[in-house]
Order: C-alpha cells, then sequence, then structure tokens
C-alpha cells in the first residue's frame, strides 16, 4: 500500500512539472495553431533569468518570478511580432521557424552565460520535506503543486472569464469574421503567444532548483510537453491535465518496474499508437474548424 | 502558336534529366583534381549526408510528408553495415572466438542469433536497404491507413526514431550502446578493398549518389511521381479519383527510407564506425534544414543544400572565431530561409528564371510552374 501511495505521489510530482511546461505550450497550439519548438528555450530562458537574479541582484527564487514572466513573455511578444505572424497560413513551418529561433536563444545563452551547469538555490522556507498520507514529501515539490494549480486557475479565468479570452476564442472559431466585428487578431494573438511564453518562463524557473540549469535544458522539456498537449486535445485545457497527470503517473509506474529508458521508449510508444486512433487527442472538445 | 508551351515543357524535361545526369558525371570526375585523400573522404562523407537530404526531399517535398525521423532509417542502415564489418574484423580486436569486443565485455558467451547472418556481407547489403524500408512500410501502413497527415506524421516519426534511439543505446550487450560499433574491417567487395580514405570509397559514394539520385528522378517524373505530389497538394481530390492514396505514400516512405538506408551504410564505410548519434533527433532535424535550405520540393536542391550548410558548418567550425558563433549563425539562416524563401536556394532558380522570361515580354509563367504555385497555397491551407 505505502508503495503504491509513493508512486502516485511522485508520478503527481512528475506530473505537475509536465503540467507547468506544457500550459504554455498548449495555448499557443491549442488557440493559434503554432507549433512552438521553441517552448523549451523559453522554458530554459525562465530558469537562466532565475539564476541571473539570483547571482548577480541577489534576489529569491519567488521575488524573481513576476520579472522572469515579464522578460520571457516580452520576449515572446517580439518572436510572434518578427517571425510567428508571417507563417500563419503554413502552419507546418512553424514547426522550422521556430526550431530555428530555439537553436539561435540557445546559442546565444552559450555564448553569454556559458555552456557550464548553473545552480538555482531553493528558496529557504521550502527546503525541508512535510509528510503527506505518512509519505515524505519534498515541501518545494508540493509548492509547485499549488502554483500549478492556480497557474491553471488564472489560466482559465483568462481564457473563459476575460475579454481578451472572449476575443480569442472569437478568432479560433474564425478569424476573419472575428476581424469584421472589430477585434484586432494579430494583437490578440500576440498577447496570446507573449503569456504562453510567460508560463514558460515561469515553469522554467520553478523547476531550476530541482535540476541544473544548462543551455541544453529545454529540448527534453518540449518533446514531453508536446506530447502531452496531443494527448490531451488540442483545444481543451482540462483535456491537458488530464494528459500531464496519466503521462506522469504512467511515466512514474514503468520506470519503478522496468527502468527509465523502457518506460520513455513505452510511453512514446503507447502516445503513437493513441495518436493514430484519436488523433483529436483523449479529452477533445467539438469545435468548428 | 497553341502547340508552344508544350514543346517549352518538354525541353525544360530534358534540361532537368541532362542537369541531373552532369551533375552525376561532374561527381565522378571529380577526384581527378583532388590529390588530397583527406579532403577526398571529406567529400564523400558530405556527398553521403546529400543522399539522405535527397531521400527526405522525396517523401516531404514530392509526397508532402515530414518526415522528423529520417535518421531512423539511416542509422538502422549504418548498423546493418557496421555489423558485417564488425563480424569481418581480425579476431585480435573482436575478442574471444570471434565475438565483437563489446559483447565480451558485456559478458555476452555466443553471438546473439540476430547477428549471425551478417557474416553474410550480401546479406547485409540486403538488409540495409530492407530494414529501414519494412520498417518505413509497417510505420507507414499504420500511419497513412488511419490517415494521419501534416503535423501528427512528423510527430509519429520523431517519436518512432527516438524510441529506436533509446533502444540502441539501452541494449548496450547487442549494439554496443552509446559507444556504438567501432574497429570495423574495410570493405571488401568483388575483390576491390574500400579504404576510408582513398579514391575507390569516393567513387563508391559516387556511384551510390547516381544511383539514388536517378532512381528518386525516374520516380518523379513517373505517374507515380505525379499522383504522389497531387496527393501532397489536394490529398482528398485524388482519393476521390479512386486511386489508394495510403499507398502511394508509404511508397514514396519506404523508398525515401531505403535510399536513406543506402546513405546509412556507405557512412559507415565512410567514417568507420557506427554510432547511437546517426540515429540522434539532431542529425535528423538538421537533414530537415539542410532540405528547407536547398529547396524541398528539388532533389538536387536538397542535395545542395546538405552539401553548403554541412559544408559550412564543417569548415566554420575548424576556425577558432567561428565555432561559436556558426550554430547563431545556422538558426538564423534558417528562420529566414522559412520566412523568405519557402521553396529554398532551389526555388531562386525558378524566380530568375520568371524573371528573365518577364524581361523579355513572354507571358511569365506556363501552366505547369502557375498550377505549382496555386498547388504551393492550397497546400498551405490544407495544412
Amino acid at each position: 500500500m505505502d508503495i503504491v501511495l509513493q508512486q502516485l505521489i511522485t508520478g503527481l510530482g512528475i506530473a505537475a512539472v509536465l503540467l507547468l511546461v506544457a500550459l504554455g505550450l498548449a495555448i499557443i497550439y491549442g488557440t493559434m495553431g503554432v507549433i512552438n519548438l521553441a517552448h523549451g528555450e523559453f522554458v530554459m530562458l525562465g530558469a537562466y533569468g532565475a539564476w541571473v537574479l539570483n547571482a548577480y541582484f541577489g534576489l529569491g527564487l519567488l521575488a524573481s518570478l513576476p520579472l522572469v514572466f515579464l522578460g520571457v513573455a516580452i520576449l515572446g511578444w517580439l518572436v510572434e511580432k518578427g517571425v510567428i505572424r508571417h507563417l500563419y497560413e503554413r502552419p507546418l513551418d512553424t514547426i522550422l521557424a521556430t526550431w530555428g529561433i530555439g537553436v539561435m536563444l540557445q546559442q546565444i545563452v552559450r555564448l553569454t552565460a556559458g555552456g557550464e551547469l548553473r545552480y538555482v538555490q531553493m528558496p529557504a522556507a521550502l527546503g525541508h520535506s512535510t509528510t503527506i498520507l505518512g509519505v515524505d514529501v519534498s515541501a518545494y515539490r508540493v509548492f509547485i503543486f499549488l502554483t500549478v494549480v492556480v497557474l491553471f486557475a488564472v489560466t482559465w479565468l483568462l481564457m473563459y472569464r476575460t475579454t481578451l479570452g472572449m476575443k480569442l476564442r472569437a478568432i479560433v472559431q474564425d478569424r476573419s469574421i472575428a476581424n469584421c466585428f472589430g477585434i484586432n487578431s494579430g494583437r490578440v494573438f500576440g498577447l496570446t503567444f507573449a503569456y504562453g511564453a510567460g508560463l514558460a518562463g515561469l515553469a522554467g524557473a520553478l523547476v531550476a532548483p530541482l535540476k541544473s540549469v544548462s543551455p541544453e535544458m529545454g529540448t527534453g522539456y518540449v518533446v514531453d510537453a508536446f506530447f502531452v498537449v496531443v494527448l490531451g486535445g488540442v483545444q481543451s485545457l482540462f483535456g491537458t491535465v488530464g494528459s500531464a497527470f496519466l503521462l506522469g503517473e504512467l511515466t512514474g509506474v514503468i520506470a519503478y518496474i522496468r527502468n527509465d529508458t523502457i518506460a520513455k521508449a513505452l510511453v512514446l510508444l503507447a502516445i503513437v499508437v493513441l495518436i493514430r486512433f484519436r488523433p483529436q487527442g483523449l479529452f477533445a472538445v467539438r469545435v468548428r474548424s | 502558336m497553341a502547340a508552344k508551351p508544350r514543346s517549352i515543357r518538354i525541353g525544360r524535361a530534358h534540361i532537368q534529366v541532362l542537369v541531373y545526369v552532369t551533375v552525376c558525371i561532374a561527381v565522378f570526375l571529380l577526384p581527378s583534381f583532388i590529390d588530397n585523400d583527406f579532403l577526398l573522404n571529406r567529400i564523400a562523407r558530405y556527398l553521403v549526408l546529400s543522399i539522405l537530404a535527397m531521400a527526405l526531399a522525396l517523401s516531404w517535398g514530392y509526397a508532402g510528408i515530414l518526415n522528423l525521423g529520417q535518421a531512423l532509417s539511416f542509422g538502422l542502415g549504418s548498423y546493418c553495415m557496421a555489423m558485417a564489418l564488425k563480424l569481418r574484423t581480425v579476431p585480435v580486436h573482436t575478442g574471444a572466438e570471434g565475438l565483437p569486443d563489446f559483447m565480451v565485455w558485456n559478458n555476452i558467451e555466443t553471438l546473439p542469433l540476430f547477428w549471425q547472418p551478417f557474416y553474410s556481407l550480401t546479406f547485409a547489403i540486403i538488409a540495409g536497404l530492407l530494414v529501414p524500408a519494412l520498417c518505413a512500410a509497417v510505420l507507414g501502413w499504420f500511419m497513412f491507413r488511419g490517415r494521419i497527415t501534416g503535423v501528427y506524421v512528423a510527430i509519429i516519426t520523431l517519436a518512432a526514431l527516438v524510441v529506436g534511439n533509446l533502444l540502441i543505446i539501452d541494449q548496450q550487450p547487442y549494439t554496443g550502446g552509446f559507444n556504438g560499433i567501432t574497429d570495423l574491417a574495410q570493405l571488401e567487395l568483388f575483390g576491390f578493398e574500400f579504404d576510408a580514405y582513398s579514391s575507390s570509397t569516393y567513387y563508391l559514394v559516387a556511384s551510390g549518389l547516381s544511383i539514388s539520385l536517378l532512381t528518386a528522378l525516374a520516380i518523379t517524373r513517373s505517374k507515380t511521381g505525379l499522383i504522389l505530389q497531387a496527393i501532397r497538394d489536394q490529398e482528398n481530390r485524388v482519393r476521390f479519383f479512386g486511386y489508394d492514396v495510403a499507398a502511394y505514400q508509404n511508397f514514396a516512405f519506404s523508398v525515401s527510407a531505403a535510399i536513406a538506408g543506402l546513405a546509412g551504410m556507405l557512412y559507415t564505410v565512410v567514417m568507420e564506425f557506427a554510432s547511437p548519434t546517426f540515429l540522434g533527433v539532431p542529425l535528423s532535424l538538421a537533414v530537415v534544414i539542410w532540405v528547407a535550405v536547398g529547396g524541398r520540393q528539388s532533389l538536387l536542391g536538397a542535395m545542395l543544400g546538405a552539401i553548403l550548410v554541412a559544408g559550412m558548418q564543417g569548415a566554420l567550425s575548424e576556425s577558432e572565431t567561428f565555432l561559436d558563433t556558426w550554430t547563431l549563425i545556422m538558426g538564423a539562416m534558417f528562420v529566414l530561409v522559412v520566412l523568405f524563401l519557402p521553396k529554398g536556394l532551389a526555388g531562386l532558380v525558378d524566380i530568375v528564371r520568371d524573371r528573365i522570361a518577364g524581361a523579355r515580354g513572354r507571358p511569365v509563367d506556363d501552366e505547369e510552374s502557375a498550377g505549382d504555385g496555386a498547388a504551393a497555397k492550397t497546400a498551405g491551407a490544407a495544412q
């Protein structure tokens, strides 16, 4: 029983990080149809942002979160205005262009901050571990879990309870009609992309204390996050939560039975099979195309 | 007058075949101007990579299948050749009783069953073509029968590549794991020895290149090639005409994999080892870049793209100043090409040709290229 519970909570930890990274991607891909392969690099930039603010300005991790969010969001906005904006007619090409952007960001960081591993300190107040249902869990993991819940709630409110969200949903339904009603779709897309990028930055800053920070760290995240989004169903925020939970638990369980490599391979195979039979994702909602 | 556009088109077809044959001949003539075995080996390496790029152009540019896992076929071919050459090394290098050294280190007692047939070089060469093709055929059957298109094809092929890569690294006792398969014997075919640093290997690569390029050209110029392009542009219309779309897609996908497998085999001969990086995600994405830069809808363009980008990378990363900035330049170049030259450098040729034609006051486009443009637009919208 203890092992099951332990596994469940380990899986939840993996799922929380997955969801954190995937949330921004889900918004960008789900609403704009842009496959943003630079997402991993936004995550990486967030982590470096936290490191720079910590090492040079003495800011604690929690204090640097808003700044990181803002910084990466502005960068995302610039990327949308400079490149993505021209590619809405050619969605497959966004894969290529954003990958190129990712390569550039990675190399810029490597040139300026150096290729060596960096470490970000955990907030002192969260360094201990607590006991939940008889299982030891690091307090920081719990903090990440709660943050993800809050971020998800904020995102949901933004999408379904604000004017911006309503405009965005109108554009997703039919862009030209939305334009006719006086919605500035270019501006809304710019803001959406910026918000998604900002979320990725936050994710990077939050996972920075768990793992070492390096220019290549984003690559692994983007692949996993992408699978979460595809599995969850492109336009469904709750689907993203469901698939993050599923993938997290699945990875945890298989890794426990076999090893990490086999776990990864099996999860990938499961996803391939799933895409084949349900390309719209597990939890898809019906939308007009 | 009505016959005139037709005669122009036939002329263009002849010119295309002529250009392709000339390129093949030029590739064969090159060693007579180069007296440096090291340089020749380097060039052979880029030529092999250009075959790989050409294979991707066949499936991506002509059939619209963006295969992000092209390196999987390449790697499988490479490993088939490496396994055969490993078994041919002198026993000193291969541990006790002719067992490959890494198996001895991993406490394997007897040669695994799937290694046995590789004692035969003929088997290995056939396997190097068929294993990638069959893997692709199975994956293709799985995808195309389910009418998976566009982005999802990219995701599935990428996932397949990652799975293949993970398995090869994980199964160290049978594949050499991270280190790959090293210390290989020299390839011997029809009594010739193919030393990697000699013109014989170069000619082997040149033959492989010519055969695969002309085969691919024949496919694209055939009726099948036309149907493939139609599927790329408007899949459903082709389906309504009664064509078996999945079968055509699978054909292009498998032939492309076989050519990539051939490139992989040649790469092992040129590099003298096989490594899991040959089926890594970075290489696979690099191939996509080469093809995008060179021109995805031109076999020759894709090859030139590979030689240009990979060659520039090789040359620039040797000098200290460019070692770090190279990747930056490549990323920027890539973004610019995607933004401004969706048809790659080969598209430049079309633009220049149309300009010249336009300057002469002739109708700028004949039917063919006008159709291309419109088709490209609808394809973009459909994706």
